[in-house]
């Protein structure tokens, strides 16, 4: 069957916000034309049914063990643990990590065993050793020293391009001096000055002059090179300031 | 002329005994808590009737364990308690549809006809037998604005402002709905041939 509007009764009576409101309100009477409404609206709010109060003892169990046990602390306390816990673990691994960083490059800067630039920023920024010239890396075993390695040819001086030639040079004139160089070379790199006349003392003249040419490089840079004992001797290196 | 909407605000309100109930509840009494429950309860099945057909009690179960859970810290005379009961409610039911929406679980031969979307029908049906349960199918076949309006100012007894904050809806559109729905209501009472 076709539905088909009807068009509205001319008897029926207007209705107005006025009265809608009334009706929602539930204030007032309602006019004709809204009573089904009405009466919708009051079945809506009619008595309870018994399924409508089945829930009670359930929600009555439940109000019984939050009363026992306080829900906020409770609920707060297991919603901020397991927050706390998954946070921990995060910050606890970034400060872990952090602090490995950070220890290690430390150690590594006392140990002066950094590149020169960063060694000479450890240096200002926490004191740690200066960067000694020439001596940019802590020798380490089984790896052979390079002379001039990390070793600025600014602060390297007049020769420092030619680094390795005072290298052989001194072995020589150690060789020429019979050992006395190595202790007298160690004077020269304290800056004693005494360097020079003690191995023309002992040296041939070969050895003096190039003596003499270590000393003028090497008591001012401390080249440990210059210090090393013949082949044979004890593999000892000296370091400035030691005597 | 009938005065039927006159008596339904009595029955809705507990009044100047809800300060002193809720407070008494709060404090852990079970029989103030137990009468705030039936107060409210039956309007909560109703109101998640029509927003969460099929599963109005677990839906209003789960409400009244968040509404324990909160108790102790509500402050609120009657109309915020009711506003803060249908809001929370809402919510629930509003998860349950997501749920539901990612997890079918009934087949369309399992839903039962209560919870099929109401026809022209069921507004015959519901005006031969005038129940409380016709007329929620009745309120279920208005568009879901208006029917959750008129549900939470008749049935909740809310105000159009908590109504408008529940909703997220300007107080103009609540009212504005509301009329719409009443007047949606009344053309098929009228179309139904219903005479009174």
């Amino acid at each position: 069957m076709p539905n088909i509007p009807q068009p509205q009764r001319q008897d029926e009576p207007v209705v107005t916000e006025a009265d809608l409101a009334a009706l929602l309100a539930g204030t007032t009477d309602a006019i004709p034309g809204l009573l089904p409404v009405a009466d919708i609206l009051a079945a809506l709010t009619a008595e309870p049914t018994g399924a409508e109060l089945a829930g009670e003892a359930h929600a009555l169990a439940e109000f019984r063990r939050q009363a026992g046990a306080p829900v906020p602390a409770t609920t707060a306390r297991r919603g901020t643990a397991g927050l706390t816990s998954r946070f921990g673990v995060k910050v606890g691994a970034s400060i872990t990590a952090v602090a490995i960083v950070l220890g290690g490059g430390v150690a590594a800067a006392f140990a002066d065993v950094l590149p020169a630039p960063i060694q000479r920023l450890a240096h200002e920024a926490i004191g740690a050793p200066v960067p000694r010239p020439g001596v940019p890396h802590r020798a380490r075993p089984g790896v052979p020293m390079r002379a001039a390695h990390g070793q600025p040819a600014a602060r390297g001086g007049p020769g420092a391009k030619r680094q390795p030639r005072p290298h052989a040079t001194a072995t020589h004139a150690a060789q020429g001096s019979q050992g006395n160089s190595q202790g007298k070379g160690s004077q020269s790199e304290q800056g004693k000055g005494s360097s020079q006349g003690q191995g023309n003392k002992h040296g041939n003249g070969q050895g003096n002059g190039q003596a003499k040419q270590g000393a003028a490089r090497h008591g001012t840079h401390g080249s440990p090179q210059m210090n090393r004992r013949p082949a044979g001797h004890p593999r000892r290196s000296v370091r400035p300031g030691q005597s | 002329m009938r005065t039927s909407a006159g008596a339904r605000t009595a029955s809705t309100v507990i009044g100047e005994e809800f300060a002193g109930l809720l407070a008494a509840a709060q404090g852990g009494s079970e029989a103030a808590f137990s009468r705030l429950w039936r107060n409210a309860n039956p309007a909560l099945v109703r109101y998640l009737r029509v927003i969460a057909p099929g599963a109005e009690e677990d839906t209003a179960a789960e409400t009244w364990v968040h509404v324990v859970r909160g108790l102790s810290a509500f402050r609120g005379d009657e109309q915020a308690w009711r506003a803060w009961l249908f809001t929370t409610a809402r919510r629930r039911a509003i998860d349950l549809a997501r749920h539901r929406a990612r997890r079918p679980e009934a087949a369309l031969d399992d839903v039962t006809a209560a919870q099929l979307p109401s026809s022209a029908d069921s507004a015959e049906t519901a005006m031969e037998n005038l129940s409380t349960a016709a007329a929620i199918a009745l309120l279920a076949g208005l568009p879901r604005l208006q029917a959750e309006v008129i549900l939470l100012r008749v049935v909740a007894g809310l105000d159009t402002e908590s109504v408008a904050r529940i909703l997220r809806k300007s107080p103009g559109a609540v009212r504005v709905a509301a009329h719409r729905g009443l007047r949606r209501l009344a053309q098929i009472t009228a179309d139904a041939g219903v005479t009174l």
